[in-house]
């Protein structure tokens, strides 16, 4: 029997481009990475909790009773996960590594590159620290990557 | 006191990785299939539930509006849902509350997704992350599971081994899957000779892209006796929805799904069950990847914690095994059209009902659970069903 023939499909594209707000807490978090190369957490006055990344409420109390804090640029690695395909899907020799960094001084934390490093030199719970761009720009990549630090 | 609610009917259809069908002749499909199951036409359904995860897999925005027709749902209250991977079950508790709360009798809960008409699924899953925080470093699903995997061995244990089993086992369980996209007859050497998407999953850990969609039909307690002899009821529904941010917060553990134990908490408090080893008979669990079906596990009771490797390796999960888990293949070896996981349900009754046809497991099927999980590592959605 002949191979069925496909069906007609329609080509198309949707190409729409964005500006996100990065909102009050985030605008504070982003200029003093600029500016002062500080990473900066909000600490609920109630708990005491200190969230990085910053909110401007504490989900758990549920209140605007916030404080800005500064939080140690160094913290402790969760997980790490590498991958040896490129964000558009090329396969790479090398891989790369994101990782989850609790930072010291809040209870939270960021998800960023690890770098420096080969997967089998990481470990859970291992001490890890952040690497800063010499010419900031105000986003998260104005930290270059974290990595495997002397404790 | 809500009222209760039986299961009458589900419409499958075959999953694949590119159905020429349009969403709507996909939802068309196993709307009709659902009526010819449970013995209705369109105008005994009262309403229909639509359930679809991320509208720009199809490109479609509000895609529910292509399935009203399709559906039997002209001129009828609809209404969508949408909870990430969680939609496959959190879509049918959409439509339990409908009849629960005694507004409606015949309730149909529709879930689709047409994942192929992209260039690139994963483009599109990249479009979820945090666009100040997450999107910027470039993190995809791969990595994003690579790090809860390696956060979940970590803590209990578990070994690549013991997950290479269980997509032994779901894509061979698929073999008998007549809707099945990828039944495979596999080894254990075979998956971790499979190439590492991010470490420990391996292409082979992993489930695939999916066009596809299900239906079920659900009717009030005095609907459900004219129906049918034995009903199946809806027992216990259950969810739970963590911080988007997985980083910190609430869920301080990504071995140990804290939302995951919260929702199954509600379900079994909803369905009586003390003892889910001994109580439920049958489970289909969603499985995106190996390691999830054993959290999973896990979370519902149907292993002890951390016990899922020792329930793998000792055959309980197997077909024939006592508390067999997949036996239609999971979302490893049947598909995974994200909303349209909802088959994992579908299979719960058909088990329940002896409709599973090669699928059937060997033992009464009574109690079965069903579960979803989505979002950032922050959703979970139960559901139990079985006889009085």
């Amino acid at each position: 029997m002949a191979k069925k023939k496909a069906v007609l499909s329609i080509d198309g594209e949707i190409q729409i481009n964005y500006k996100w707000s990065v909102g009050k807490a985030g605008d504070r978090f982003f200029t003093e990475l600029r500016d002062h190369k500080k990473i900066m957490g909000t600490k609920c006055r109630q708990c005491g909790r200190v969230l990085v990344p910053p909110r401007i409420f504490c989900e758990e109390c549920f209140v605007e009773d916030m404080e800005w804090v500064e939080v140690e640029p160094r913290g402790t690695l969760l997980t790490f996960g590498e991958s040896y395909f490129s964000t558009d899907g090329k396969r790479l020799k090398e891989p790369w590594m994101l990782g989850i960094v609790r930072l010291k001084g809040s209870d939270g934390g960021l998800i960023h590159l690890i770098s420096e490093s080969r997967p089998e030199d990481l470990k859970i719970g291992m001490p890890v620290e952040a690497v800063f761009k010499n010419k900031p720009e105000g986003n998260i990549m104005d930290i270059l990557y974290f990595r495997p630090a002397n404790n | 006191m809500p009222k209760r609610v039986a299961i009458v009917g589900a419409g499958m259809q075959k999953y694949e990785f590119r159905k020429e069908q349009t969403v709507e002749e996909m939802v068309f499909d196993v709307a009709r299939n659902a009526l010819e199951n449970s013995h209705l036409s369109k105008d005994d359904i009262d309403s229909v539930v639509f359930g679809s995860a991320v509208d720009a897999f199809c490109g479609i925005n509000n895609s529910d509006k292509v399935a009203i027709d399709a559906s039997g749902g002209l001129l009828k209250p609809t209404m969508r849902n949408s909870t990430s991977g969680s939609t496959a079950i959190s879509t049918p508790i959409l439509g339990y509350t409908h009849v629960a709360s005694g507004m409606h009798d015949l309730v149909m809960v529709l879930c689709y997704e047409k994942m192929s008409e992209n260039d690139s699924a994963q483009a599109v899953f990249n479009t979820v992350y945090d666009e100040a925080f997450v999107r910027p470093i470039g993190l995809n699903v791969p990595i994003q599971c690579g790090l809860e995997a390696r956060a979940y061995l970590h803590k209990y244990g578990i070994t690549e081994r013991q997950m290479a089993k269980v997509s032994v086992k779901n894509r061979g369980n698929a073999l008998s899957n007549p809707y099945a996209q990828l039944p495979m007859k596999l080894t254990v050497e075979d998956v971790l000779a499979s190439p590492y998407l991010s470490w420990p999953v391996k292409l082979l850990d992993t489930s695939p892209v999916t066009d596809g969609a299900r239906a079920l039909i659900l009717a009030s307690e005095d609907v459900a006796r004219e129906l049918t002899d034995d009903p199946i009821w809806i027992k216990g529904v259950g969810r739970g929805a963590d911080s988007v941010w997985f980083m910190g917060r609430q869920n301080k553990d990504l071995g140990k799904l804290d939302y995951a134990y919260l929702a199954v908490f509600f379900f079994q408090a909803k369905a009586g069950i003390r003892d889910p080893m001994a109580e439920i008979d049958y489970a289909e669990v969603y499985d995106p990847f190996t390691y999830k079906e054993m959290q999973h596990c896990e979370a519902m009771g149907l292993c002890s914690e951390g016990g899922a490797g020792r329930m793998i390796d000792e055959g309980i999960s197997l077909k024939d095994g006592p508390l067999p888990v997949n036996a239609s293949g999971g979302l490893q070896g049947e598909g995974n059209p994200i909303g349209a996981g909802m088959s994992r349900l579908c299979w719960c009754y058909l088990q329940a009902k002896g409709q599973a046809g090669a699928c059937q497991v060997p033992k009464d099927v009574n109690n079965a659970v069903a579960n979803g999980w989505g979002g950032m590592y922050q959703y979970n959605a139960v559901m139990v069903i079985g006889r009085d």
